[in-house]
């Protein structure tokens, strides 16, 4: 009788956890942010996306991004056009995805309130040209949401974006992008 | 130089200035006061985008469109912009619609399930079958405003 009922406890216990402890499984938004940032001394240039699709598998680590170009908005619609249009193509090049690793994915305890770090590390693809990426995210579980936050720096022409020589004191070599997202548990 | 040549250059270049800072500073797409280029179901613009992706930005991308179709959900999760999710096709499609965070008290007043008219600018189909973890597909539109 008594194994019974510590059998009983455990699956209990065990049932438990699994439904409380969301350490494993996919974690989502669809509504993370992506801002770039370009400064030169002529003009500071920013835009910012609020409807980035992503997700990361809490077991394995692996993370994705797609984020449509043509939903970064400008302050000024002048910029927002050139962007599109002479820029990113984005009619012809409409998303710009992601696909890495959390590396530290052991290390970020999701079932624990706290702030976490690890080095994120992938391949961004925009206008068909895919690279190398690496930086370290910020990771804040609270109360089962993840908030991630990471930064980077990107050369347009790496992406074969080509600048004409008559803006070009306008737009920054390096673009700073930035991330943050709220990611919670899929339960599907 | 004569006289009447430095006052056409003076406003020529009054001109270019006007035309420039004009042009320098236009403002973003008024989607209230823009007629819709299409009026179309919500289910219908989500099949044509996961038919022909590419013909389908031909068509809509850009453009101000009207859709109507079922709510699936609120989606305040980003309190820059309120979101509603249209259904599309199934659990895996839907119509992303994207507000300015003044129209959420309009947002708020929506009932799932009921059928909504909206208006606002199509971005495109986010989503990828090549990435498995964002298994879902969203028609995107943005500067939306709520029409019924």
């Amino acid at each position: 009788m008594n194994k019974i009922i510590i059998l009983f406890a455990a699956i209990v216990t065990l049932g438990f956890m699994a439904f409380t402890n969301h350490s494993g499984g996919v974690y989502k938004t669809n509504t993370g942010n992506i801002n770039f940032f370009s400064h030169t001394a002529v003009e500071d240039i920013a835009a910012d996306n609020h409807k980035v699709k992503t997700a990361f598998d809490a077991k394995t680590g692996k993370l994705q991004f797609s984020v449509l170009i043509k939903d970064f908005e400008f302050p000024k619609a002048l910029m927002q056009e050139h962007f599109n249009e002479n820029y990113m193509e984005s009619t012809t090049y409409p998303k710009s995805t992601f696909t890495g690793t959390i590396d530290k994915m052991s290390a970020v305890n999701l079932a624990k309130d706290g702030t976490y770090k690890s080095t994120i590390s992938g391949k961004l693809t925009m206008k068909d040209v895919t690279k190398d990426v690496s930086t370290i995210a910020t990771f804040v579980v609270k109360g089962g949401v993840v908030n991630a936050k990471a930064s980077f720096t990107i050369n347009p022409t790496d992406y074969h974006i080509a600048i004409p020589k008559t803006v070009a004191p306008k737009i920054s070599n390096e673009i700073k992008i930035s991330v943050d997202a709220d990611y919670t548990h899929d339960t599907k | 130089m004569t006289r009447p040549l430095i006052i056409l250059l003076v406003v020529f270049a009054i001109g270019a200035v006007f035309f420039g800072y004009n042009a320098y500073n236009k403002p973003h797409t008024n989607v209230a006061q823009s007629q819709a280029s299409e009026t179309l179901l919500a289910s219908e613009i989500f099949v044509a985008f996961d038919t022909n992706e590419q013909a389908a930005m031909a068509i809509f991308s850009d453009r101000v469109i009207q859709l109507e179709g079922e709510l699936l959900s609120k989606d305040l999760s980003n309190e820059k912009e309120p979101q509603i999710l249209l259904k599309g096709n199934g659990e895996e499609g839907f119509v992303r619609c994207g507000f300015k965070p003044t129209e959420l008290t309009k947002v708020l007043a929506l009932t799932d399930s009921s059928t909504v008219k909206i208006k606002g600018i199509c971005m495109g189909f986010n989503g990828s079958e090549e990435l498995d973890l964002l298994d879902s597909k969203d028609v995107v539109l943005s500067n939306c405003i709520i029409i019924n």
